[in-house]
């Protein structure tokens, strides 16, 4: 049976009862990306929060925190199947309890850890690389485009940062933002509109960041290729010290 | 904002031969307003020449004094000049820091009028931003031979980490070439800070050097004190509570490659001293860049020997983490490290007799030793062997680089090398990979043989081959 859910975690845990007292999962997907499939079975299955806080109840006690943190950020992932990659995760947890995940070797195990990883990784990155920019009124704003969904995974570094500084994280592509003040944070709907206006001190601050990124390159060492791997390209349409010249961000200013 | 545009242009210009850019090693617990410091540390961005930029990395003047020969800032060297004023760095720090461009700020400084003017100046910018500003972010500041104690201490009181540059290996070269610093300037700041941290209970040392042991105990004083201190020296120091931390982040110092004729034997047998004696976190290296015309230094257009850096780090990183000695490096009286080859590798290759190593035997030591097993995967070894014996395809899958690590290791018995366990083919089969003569060839796409003529090779005196030689080399090792 093919599992059409509405692409939030508890939905996914929905599925996962579901797989276990209604009928075996042969796929899982969100309603959207599901490409109807004449011959075989499927089911659109609504979410249920007390199916779901039972299955996620089980996992804690049966298998194990650690793991349930793995499957959630594994669900933050764009990684192709990632449900179905969660769902045997979980079938092998119960079965084999909470030493599993020392199962370095094993591809369920595996497909798991990458997915930890990348998510892990891009989350960091994202740490390293959001600017903010001073904007009217005393907020920190910030724009980032990430491939998987890390935004909720920031918050905690920012908050600890910015003691009484409101704070603003926006996911350009997702159109959704965290908004932050004195350790509280939500997420929101956010789009082009909803930007406040930029300080007037916000360009000459930019403007010596880019002197000084230029400026801090040893000639003799130039190393684009190395530069890259740290800092790919996708990411530099954010970095203030990548634009080509601050101009062009006084212009959209 | 035009002026300070100025200043900064200067003076960043000035501090980017520093090689420091770790701001690891701390965890501040933010009780201002702004800031934290995370202890894995975190690079913003990476510079055109490929180094992470994580820190504000200026010098406070660079209106020197001094005359040292390998320094562009030096008195006699015609350059623009600039200062800044305490209150404008703090400022800029602070803004930069909120911006989320830098984690913090690395002070260091040419001496103006004296070592103890500059120093208060920088202790004023520094107590601004950290009080002023309630910066809680991480601050390094450079330590200029020659300051007073009270000065010191007191800008430890705000700074997470300390260094003092010992520059030259030796005190030959620095007598050589920086005729206005004494060892002794240098040594006595570093033994005040390793004493300081020693007397609040707060050294820590380098890497898992000292892992397991308490470090400050009265037998770990340097100078003097330990033979005043205590009588039994293994005793661990009563600390001293006054609620204030000094430097956190412990000390560090660096020094130049290839400027003076040192050897890399000497060089790490100086790093493996001041981490023995003075417990540093870090010895940093940095590749000489010619910047300035000196009858007694490597010419303008000589390349600044990366290569050589490279394999400095990589062995300085054995010293730290992988319980090595620099003795055991260097066996056979070899005075400089293989150019071609990881110094792990090269170590193990010189010391088949003990390998290869059965995995699911050995000791955490023993596999850090295999070539192509790190912490992480020798940790997931130890692990997964608890459940049931290591196979060869678990190994990969570990994260153990195998086609390395195939050469000196046994699973359940079975050895996998694909070639005879002799010194000479292992270590041919090594250098046809990367990092080996491979990482010399800078873009494999092209033709190989013009690849080759742009190959920097060296001799085992770090003497770039010619192009002849070079190919030779190459062509012996099967790369060609
Ligand atoms: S004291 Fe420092 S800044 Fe001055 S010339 Fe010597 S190395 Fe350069």
């Amino acid at each position: 049976m093919d599992y059409l859910y509405d692409g939030t975690f508890e939905g996914l845990l929905t599925c996962i009862h579901h797989h276990y007292y209604t009928a075996k999962a042969t796929g899982i997907y969100t309603k959207e990306s599901y490409q109807m499939n004449l011959l075989g079975d499927f089911l659109e299955v609504e979410t249920d929060e007390a199916k779901a806080s039972i299955v996620y109840d089980a996992m804690e006690e049966k298998i194990s925190h650690f793991a349930v943190r793995c499957m959630y950020k594994t669900f933050l992932s764009n990684v192709a199947d990632k449900e179905m990659k969660i769902l045997r995760f979980a079938v092998m947890g119960f079965r084999t309890g909470p030493k599993f995940t020392y199962m370095h070797g094993n591809d369920i195990v595996i497909a798991i850890e990458t997915a930890v990883r990348q998510v892990g990784n891009e989350a960091e990155r994202m740490r390293q690389f959001v600017r903010f920019s001073q904007m009217d009124g005393g907020v920190l704003y910030g724009e980032i485009e990430p491939e998987h969904d890390v935004l909720e995974l920031l918050p905690s570094h920012f908050c600890d940062r910015f003691k009484n500084e409101p704070f603003i994280i926006r996911d350009v592509g997702r159109n959704k933002a965290i908004v932050a003040l004195k350790g509280q944070w939500y997420i929101t709907d956010f789009g082009e509109g909803d930007m406040p206006d930029y300080s007037t001190d916000e360009v000459g601050y930019r403007r010596l960041w880019k002197k000084y990124f230029d400026h801090i390159a040893i000639k003799e060492r130039i190393n684009p290729r190395c530069q890259a791997g740290h800092v790919p390209l996708k990411y530099r349409k954010h970095l203030v010290e990548f634009q080509l010249q601050t101009d062009d961000f006084e212009r959209t200013i | 904002m035009e002026q300070i545009m100025k200043k900064l242009e200067i003076l960043a210009e000035s501090a980017k031969y520093d090689v420091s850019c770790s701001s690891s090693g701390v965890k501040r617990q933010n009780n201002g307003t702004i800031g934290s410091t995370t202890a894995a540390g975190i690079c913003h961005t990476w510079a055109a020449d490929g180094r992470c930029i994580s820190l504000l990395k200026v010098l406070f003047t660079n209106n020197c004094a001094y005359n040292c020969e390998y320094c562009v800032n030096r008195r006699d060297n015609d350059f623009p000049r600039a200062s800044f004023e305490p209150e404008e760095l703090a400022k800029l720090t602070y803004e930069f820091y909120r911006r989320n461009y830098i984690e913090g700020l690395f002070i260091s400084s040419a001496v103006e009028v004296s070592p103890d003017y500059t120093a208060e100046r920088i202790l004023k910018a520094i107590r601004i931003l950290r009080y002023d500003y309630q910066f809680a972010g991480y601050i390094h500041a450079k330590i200029i031979p020659g300051v007073s104690q009270e000065i010191l201490h007191e800008i430890g009181l705000v700074a997470d980490r300390l260094s003092v540059n010992i520059e030259m290996p030796n005190s030959e070269s620095l007598n050589k070439f920086a005729p206005q610093k004494k060892p002794k300037q240098i040594f006595t700041p570093m033994k005040q800070i390793t004493n300081t941290l020693i007397e609040r209970g707060a050294l820590v040392g380098p890497g898992t050097m000292f892992k397991g042991q308490n470090v400050n105990v009265a037998g770990n004083l340097v100078g003097l004190q330990a033979i005043k201190g205590s009588r039994d020296l293994t005793v661990p120091i009563r600390r001293k509570r006054d609620g204030k931390d000094f430097a956190p982040a412990g000390q560090t110092t660096q020094m130049i490659i290839g400027a003076g004729g040192e050897s890399d034997a000497s060089i790490l047998t100086t790093s493996e001293n001041l981490y023995r004696t003075f417990k540093m976190k870090r010895v940093y290296y940095s590749a000489y860049v010619p910047v300035v015309k000196s009858p007694i230094l490597p010419d303008l257009k000589s390349a600044p020997p990366l290569q050589r850096e490279h394999r400095m780090y990589q062995a300085d990183w054995l010293l730290r983490f992988y319980g090595f000695t620099t003795s055991e490096l260097f066996k056979n009286k070899d005075e400089n490290l293989d150019p071609d080859m990881d110094p792990k590798v090269a170590w193990a290759i010189k010391n088949l007799d003990r390998f290869p190593i059965e995995i699911n035997r050995a000791s955490y030591m023993e596999l850090m030793r295999i070539p192509g097993v790190g912490d992480t995967s020798a940790k997931r070894i130890l692990r997964a062997r608890k459940l049931a014996p290591v196979g060869y395809d678990d190994l990969k899958k570990m994260g153990v680089v195998m086609k390395r690590a195939k050469y000196f290791l046994t699973c359940c018995g079975k050895y996998y090398g694909d070639r005879k366990f002799l010194p000479e083919t292992i270590r041919n089969a090594m250098l046809g990979m990367e990092n080996g003569l491979q990482m010399s060839m800078f873009d494999t796409h092209q033709n190989l043989l013009t690849a080759a003529s742009q190959v920097q090779l060296f001799d085992n005196n770090w003497k770039r081959l010619e192009q002849g030689a070079a190919l030779e080399k190459l062509s012996i090792a099967g790369v060609i």
